[in-house]
C-alpha cells in the first residue's frame, strides 16, 4: 500500500515539475542581457570628479596574487584624494569564477555600485560584466580585457600582455646575441591571456628569422613557487647546457627563473616579469637581465578615478568598451633606479588620454 | 568530522530520511532537521546583521544557484559514497561532460537540450567506465578514481586547446542565457509569477533531488547500492549484483557530475576546463554534512542538500559582513566544526535520555 502511494507521489511530483517547466509562459521581462546602452554626450566638459561621496568602488582581483597588492594602497589613496563614500580591496575571489560572480553581487548587495574586476576567466567574464551593467554599475575589467576582443564593461584598463609578452622575449634574444636557445614559462595553459603571451613570444622568436628557437614553452607553473622551482630545476637539469634564455611572463616562475640561475651558474639569461622585491634585487646583481613591469598602481589610480566619473553620471565613455594599454616597461640595470618615473609619468599620460579623448563629460 | 557524522544513523543501516530511527530516538536528534534549525538561523542571524541578505537579486539569486550547483556535485559523490566507494574526480567529470556539451554547441550547432544530453551521456559513459575498472580489477576505487582525475586532467587540458583558440567554447545556443539568469519570476502560470530569487537551474536539481530519493527510498536497486555499500560479501551471498551496482553507481555519479559541469558552465557563461576545478571538497562536504556515510550503506538525498545550502549560506553571510581573505576560511571552518559538533552533543545528549527512560 505505502508503495503504491510512493509511487503515485513520486508521479505527482514528476508531473508536477514537467508541467512547472513546460506548461508555463516565460514572461517576457527586462532582458538582463542587455546591456545597458547610454548615450554618448560628447563636448569639451571638466573630468574634475565633482561629487564622489556616493560612490563607492570595488577593486576585485581574481584571487590572492602579488601583482594586485598595489591596488590595496592605491585604492586607499584615491579614496582619500577623490572623497569617494568608499573603496573596497576584495581578493576573496579564490580564482573560481563563479565565487568571484558571486562574490561581486555580494558587494552589490552591500552597497558598492563601482566595480574595478580582473576576471578569473577571461572567456566568461563579458556575462559578468555584462550582468552588472545592466543593474545599472560602473564596470571596468582592470588589468586584464575580456577574450575575443569584445569588451562588455565600460572600459578595460590592462597591460596588453601579447605586446608585454613580446617586449620580454625581444630583451630575453637580446641578451642572447640574437641567436641561441630560448625557453619559455608561463601560466595556466587554458586562460586565453596564457595563449596571447604564447604569441608574443612565438612572435618575437620568428622575427629572428631562425637564429632563435623556441626550445620548449613550459606552462601551469605559475600556481605558487614551489611548483615553479620545481619545473625550473628539472628544466636546468634536462637541458641546462642548451639553454641560451629564459623568458618567464608570469610570476612565480620568473622568481624561480632567477633564483634557479644563479644558484646553478647557468649562463642563461633571464628576463622576468614584473617587479618583486626579489627579481629587482636579481637585476641588481646581474642574475636576472631584465624585467617587464606593468602598471599595478596605474591601473587601480586611473580605473578608481574613471569609474567615479561614470558612476556618477558626471561622464560616459565616448566608445563604450574602450580597451586601454596601461603600459609595460622594460628594466634593467640601467634603467632599475628610475623606471618608476617612467611609470608614473605614463600613469599621468593616462590620466590626461582619459579626460580628453575617452570619456565625454558635462 | 568522521565520528560526528558517523553517530546520528549508527546502528541503522536504513536508507534514507523517509525511514529515520525515528522510533527509538526523539525527533528532534534528526541530523536534517538539525542542518535545518541551524540554516535558518543563521539566515535570520546574517538577515539581521545585514538586512541585505534577503536581497532576492543581488544576494539569494546568485546563492541559489550555487547551492543548486554544488548539491548536485554532492550528489554525484553521494551515490558513489553509498556503495561505500569514492569519487575523486567528480570535478573533471564535470569538465569532461561540459567539454562535449561545448563541443556540441560549438562545432555540431546542437541545440540547448541535445547537448546537454551530450554532455550527460559523456558523464555517465566515463563514470560507467571508471565502474567497470574498479568491479573488474579490484583495485579501490580512490586509486582508480584518482587515475581517471590524472587522465581526464590531461585530455580535458589538450582537448581544450587543440580544438579551441582561447581554451572555451563561447557559443551560446538559444536558450542558454536566458537559462542563465531567468528566475521564477520569469515563469508564469497566468497571472501567477513566481519568485525571482529562484533560479530557473534549480529545476535540475529539484528533479535530480527527486529521482535520486526515489531511487534509494522506493527502489529495489537503491537498496541493492546500500547493501553493496554497507558489506559486499553479504550482498553478494544474497543474490545482488554488485559488479553490475558498482558500474550503475559510478555511471550515475559521473552523469550527475556532467550535470553539474553544465550547471556551472551555464553559471558562469562559456565552457573551459578551469570548470570542476573547486568541486572535490564541496562534493565531500555537502554529503557528509548531511549524514551520509563515508563507509557506505547509509545516505540522504536531503541532507545534501541541507548540507550544501549549510556551507553556502555561512559563506554568503561572512562575505557580506565583509570578512577578509584570511578570516573567511577560519570562521567557515570553526562554524562547520560547531555545527557538527553541536549535532554530536545532540545525539549524545538524546541517547543518554533514551538510555534513562528506558
Amino acid at each position: 500500500m505505502s508503495r503504491r502511494r510512493s509511487v503515485l507521489s513520486a508521479t505527482v511530483t514528476l508531473f508536477l515539475l514537467a508541467a512547472s517547466t513546460a506548461a508555463c509562459t516565460i514572461k517576457n521581462s527586462d532582458d538582463p542581457g542587455a546591456a545597458d546602452t547610454a548615450s554618448t554626450r560628447t563636448g569639451g566638459g571638466s573630468a574634475e570628479l565633482a561629487d564622489g561621496s556616493k560612490t563607492k568602488v570595488a577593486l576585485v582581483p581574481g584571487g590572492a596574487h602579488p601583482y594586485f597588492q598595489p591596488w590595496k594602497t592605491a585604492g586607499a589613496q584615491a579614496k582619500k584624494t577623490l572623497g569617494l563614500g568608499d573603496v573596497t580591496f576584495d581578493e576573496t575571489a579564490e580564482w573560481d569564477q563563479q565565487k568571484q560572480n558571486d562574490l561581486l553581487s555580494t558587494l552589490a548587495a552591500r552597497g558598492y555600485n563601482a566595480f574595478g574586476i580582473f576576471g578569473v576567466s577571461p572567456t566568461d567574464i563579458n556575462s559578468t560584466f555584462a550582468d552588472l551593467k545592466s543593474q545599472g554599475f560602473a564596470v571596468a575589467s582592470l588589468a586584464s580585457c575580456p577574450a575575443g576582443g569584445t569588451n562588455d564593461a565600460d572600459f578595460c584598463l590592462s597591460t596588453d600582455v601579447e605586446l608585454a609578452a613580446y617586449k620580454a622575449a625581444q630583451a630575453a634574444i637580446k641578451a642572447m646575441g640574437g641567436k641561441g636557445a630560448l625557453v619559455h614559462l608561463t601560466g595556466n595553459n587554458v586562460d586565453a591571456n596564457t595563449q596571447l603571451r604564447m604569441k608574443g613570444v612565438q612572435k618575437a622568436v620568428k622575427e629572428t628569422g631562425g637564429k632563435v628557437t623556441l626550445l620548449q614553452t613550459i606552462t601551469d607553473i605559475d600556481k605558487d613557487l614551489q611548483t615553479a622551482q620545481k619545473a625550473v630545476s628539472d628544466l636546468l637539469a634536462a637541458k641546462g647546457s642548451k639553454i641560451q634564455g629564459i623568458v618567464s611572463t608570469a610570476y612565480n616562475p620568473a622568481v624561480a627563473a632567477a633564483e634557479a640561475v644563479r644558484e646553478s651558474g647557468s649562463k642563461a639569461k633571464v628576463v622576468a616579469i614584473d617587479d618583486d622585491a626579489k627579481i629587482l634585487s636579481s637585476i641588481k646583481n646581474g642574475s636576472v637581465t631584465a624585467t617587464v613591469v606593468q602598471n599595478p598602481v596605474g591601473q587601480a589610480e586611473i580605473g578608481t578615478w574613471a569609474l567615479a566619473l561614470l558612476q556618477t553620471k558626471q561622464c560616459t565613455m565616448t566608445k563604450p568598451g574602450q580597451i586601454i594599454d596601461s603600459g609595460s616597461f622594460v628594466v634593467t640595470k640601467a634603467n632599475v633606479a628610475d623606471y618608476d618615473s617612467a611609470r608614473q609619468a605614463r600613469t599621468a599620460e593616462l590620466k590626461k588620454q582619459f579626460a580628453d579623448t575617452y570619456l565625454s563629460c558635462r | 568530522m568522521k565520528t560526528a557524522v558517523t553517530e546520528p544513523d549508527s546502528g541503522t543501516d536504513l536508507p534514507t530520511e523517509g525511514a529515520r530511527p525515528a522510533h527509538r530516538l526523539p525527533f528532534w536528534v534528526n541530523q536534517r532537521l538539525g542542518l535545518l534549525v541551524l540554516i535558518v538561523a543563521l539566515s535570520i542571524l546574517f538577515g539581521s546583521l545585514r538586512p541585505a541578505f534577503f536581497d532576492a537579486r543581488l544576494v539569494l539569486f546568485p546563492l541559489l544557484r550555487d547551492i543548486s550547483t554544488l548539491t548536485v556535485v554532492a550528489l554525484a559523490q553521494m551515490v558513489v559514497l553509498s556503495i561505500g566507494h569514492m569519487n575523486l574526480a567528480v570535478g573533471r567529470m564535470a569538465a569532461f561532460g561540459a567539454l562535449f556539451a561545448g563541443f556540441g554547441f560549438d562545432r555540431l550547432h546542437l541545440p540547448l537540450a541535445l547537448g546537454l544530453l551530450l554532455c550527460l551521456f559523456a558523464g555517465c559513459v566515463i563514470g560507467a567506465l571508471t565502474g567497470w575498472i574498479i568491479a573488474r580489477t579490484g583495485v579501490s576505487s580512490f586509486v582508480v578514481t584518482l587515475a581517471m582525475d590524472f587522465a581526464l586532467l590531461g585530455l580535458v587540458s589538450l582537448l581544450y586547446s587543440s580544438l579551441t583558440d582561447n581554451a572555451a567554447f563561447t557559443t551560446r545556443p538559444a536558450g542558454l542565457t536566458e537559462l542563465r539568469s531567468y528566475s521564477l519570476a520569469d515563469i508564469c502560470a497566468g497571472p501567477v509569477c513566481g519568485s525571482p530569487a529562484i533560479p530557473q537551474m534549480t529545476q535540475f536539481t529539484v528533479l535530480a533531488l527527486v529521482v535520486l530519493g526515489f531511487l534509494y527510498a522506493r527502489t529495489r536497486m537503491g537498496r541493492e547500492l546500500l547493501l553493496t555499500g554497507a558489506n559486499p560479501a553479504a550482498a553478494e551471498l544474497s543474490g545482488v549484483p554488485t559488479g553490475r551496482r558498482i558500474i550503475l553507481a559510478h555511471g550515475l555519479s559521473g552523469l550527475l557530475a556532467a550535470l553539474a559541469g553544465f550547471m556551472a558552465a551555464v553559471g558562469t557563461g562559456t565552457f573551459s576546463a578551469s570548470i570542476g576545478d573547486d568541486f572535490m571538497l564541496p562534493s565531500f562536504l555537502g554529503a557528509v554534512l548531511g549524514g551520509t556515510l563515508l563507509t557506505g550503506g547509509v545516505v540522504s538525498v536531503i541532507g545534501a542538500l541541507l548540507g550544501t545550502s549549510l556551507v553556502g549560506v555561512i559563506r554568503k553571510g561572512l562575505d557580506l559582513l565583509g570578512v577578509g581573505l584570511e578570516s573567511l576560511n577560519i570562521y567557515l571552518g570553526c562554524i562547520l566544526l560547531l555545527a557538527l559538533s553541536a549535532d554530536r552533543v545532540r545525539t549524545v545528549v538524546s541517547y543518554r535520555k533514551v538510555v534513562r527512560s528506558t
